[in-house]
């Protein structure tokens, strides 16, 4: 459901664009990017591989089948890791199907309109549709999975998840330059946004492709780190 | 064999087992007994890697449970029989755990019938009654068919059926040379099952020692005797060390010297016996009589009154 609601609502972006296309101020259109625009659905299926990645954790906390979990595999680093590469597979996976799914519905109805339209073929379509996938997918299933492991409860975890997602893209405009420059820049969203080219150089949050890499770099293995440091030395 | 030494878990300020040394041994079974609080489940989950010890360390088989590769061949466990996934099945539930533990399929099989839940392999486990539960939680602890066992309650919610079917399943494995570790609050259950019991009151050690012994030192333990010159047998008796206290007329109750000694002082001084009984005191009172300092949760007396 969440899959095609994602895919819906980037076809109803597409909608409104192309009817409001020529309504929109010079800036607007001069902005428009047959790519990055299918992307608007992406929340629900954000909402989903985070959901996922979060549940794989909580509801064995909630049913007291970790016990089970860890009395079959007393080896907390191996169910930790196995747990990680499943989530992250299936991350992957998910916006593997939403972000193409995405892509290929707007088209049509941006060349309907007569607006710039994108193929898969193009060198920056094809990039777009390998990186984005891996990006929102691994971002999305693991930070979440790190945090489910160190919160323990679903509400909790999915709370954070979202928010940690959403609010700095949220709060941006509202905060001082500084802040942009020198806190909500080196978020892994704003990392992943910059390497999907969504901010460009002149955004006060802007970090070059080889800086945005290590930024989600670090934020992923150092929430791991700590959801398995806490893992093995906590009861369960 | 289960080896605790020096064991210790202390949660903030609390300390729930406190310095706990203690052998579980092959061939017998074993009780685990204490009051509610007194950290038998605790010290099941420590066994079991689930909590890690503040001080000292256990093993299983000379080994700690977390460094185990193939733990469920090594030890089964019953823990917590309600926590399943209510939508699977019992197969599925305990094929799940089968394929974790890299046990071949026809295990499951085979625990199924053992735990007499062959008919309903295919039902989901939400609807099962507590009974059902714990018979499903025992076939899981067989799985690996393990040397080592451990119990928590295993009769919980048992019919009498259910309740036997445990009882000459435990035996059954005691005679096959495994190490079986129950703990129970039902002590006349735990009195006609466990060869030898360990008792712990606030986390410590109270009791390691034969079910004999243990039901022989208590206190209520005694040798009634009746003669018509029972006052006259009172005092050789004291002389030798026995505490001797008088029921009815011509009738004593003595602690201290068991039925042979006292009939021989008996026969030395030419006193005739009608009556020279040995009293053992059940499970329960000599347990009461262990734990009596401690005792977590007591209703207030005039409640129980």
């Amino acid at each position: 459901m969440a899959i095609g609601l994602s895919i819906g609502f980037s076809a109803l972006i597409a909608l409104i664009t192309g009817l409001t296309f020529d309504a929109m101020s010079d800036g607007l259109r001069a902005e428009f990017d047959p790519i990055l625009t299918t992307l608007g659905g992406w929340i629900f299926g954000m909402v989903l591989v985070i959901t996922l990645a979060v549940t794989s954790v909580t509801s064995e906390y909630s049913s007291r089948l970790v016990r089970t979990t860890f009395i079959l595999n007393p080896n907390r680093n191996r169910v930790f890791a196995a747990k990680a590469i499943v989530i992250a597979l299936l991350g992957v996976a998910i916006s593997a199907i939403v972000i193409p799914g995405m892509f290929l519905i707007s088209q049509p109805i941006y060349h309907f309109y007569g607006l710039q339209t994108a193929s898969v073929t193009d060198h920056d379509a094809a990039r777009y549709l390998i990186i984005a996938p891996l990006l929102e997918g691994l971002n999305h299933a693991l930070i979440p999975f790190a945090f489910a492991w160190l919160l323990r409860s679903t509400a909790s975890a999915i709370t954070a998840s979202i928010g940690f997602s959403v609010l700095p893209w949220m709060i941006t405009p509202m905060v001082p330059l500084w802040v942009q420059e020198n806190v909500l820049r080196y978020l892994p969203d704003n990392a992943k946004d910059c390497l999907l080219g969504q901010l460009g150089p002149g955004a006060p949050t802007y970090l070059g492709d080889t800086a945005a890499i290590v930024v989600m770099a670090v934020w992923i293995v150092g929430a791991l780190t700590a959801a398995v440091f806490v893992l093995n030395r906590r009861d369960v | 064999m289960i080896t605790a030494t020096g064991w210790t878990k202390r949660y903030g300020g609390t300390v729930a087992v406190d310095d706990l040394t203690f052998q579980v041994k092959p061939g017998i079974i074993t009780g685990f007994l204490g009051p509610n609080g007194a950290g038998k489940t605790t010290t099941m989950r420590l066994i079991l890697g689930l909590d890690k010890a503040t001080e000292g360390t256990v093993t299983v088989n000379e080994h700690a449970y977390r460094d185990k590769r193939a733990p469920m061949q090594e030890i089964g466990a019953l823990i917590d029989p309600a926590a399943v996934h209510g939508g699977r099945s019992a197969y599925h539930h305990l094929l799940w755990q089968a394929q974790a533990g890299g046990l071949p399929r026809h295990r499951v099989d085979e625990v199924l019938e053992l735990a007499g839940l062959a008919d309903v392999a295919g039902k989901k486990v939400g609807g099962f009654s507590l009974g059902m539960q714990q018979r499903l939680g025992i076939a899981s602890a067989l799985l690996g068919d393990p040397p080592v066992l451990l119990f928590d309650e295993p009769v919980n919610g048992l019919d009498p059926e259910g309740i036997q079917w445990v009882r000459a399943l435990v035996r059954r494995f005691a005679s096959e040379g495994r190490t079986v570790l129950l703990s129970s609050h039902l002590m006349t259950e735990m009195e006609q099952t466990a060869d030898h019991v360990l008792v712990i009151g606030r986390g410590r050690l109270v009791a390691d020692l034969p079910m004999e012994e243990m039901t022989r030192q208590s206190a209520q333990s005694h040798v009634k005797v009746v003669s018509p010159r029972a006052d006259e047998l009172v005092s050789h008796l004291e002389a030798r060390g026995a505490l001797v206290s008088n029921g009815t007329p011509n009738e004593l109750t003595v602690t201290g010297l068991d039925t042979s000694v006292i009939g021989a002082i008996a026969f030395a001084h030419g006193i005739p016996l009608n009556e020279l009984s040995t009293h053992r005191a059940s499970l329960e009172a000599a347990f009461m009589e262990l734990t009596r300092d401690s005792v977590e949760y007591r209703a207030q007396r005039d409640l129980a009154a």
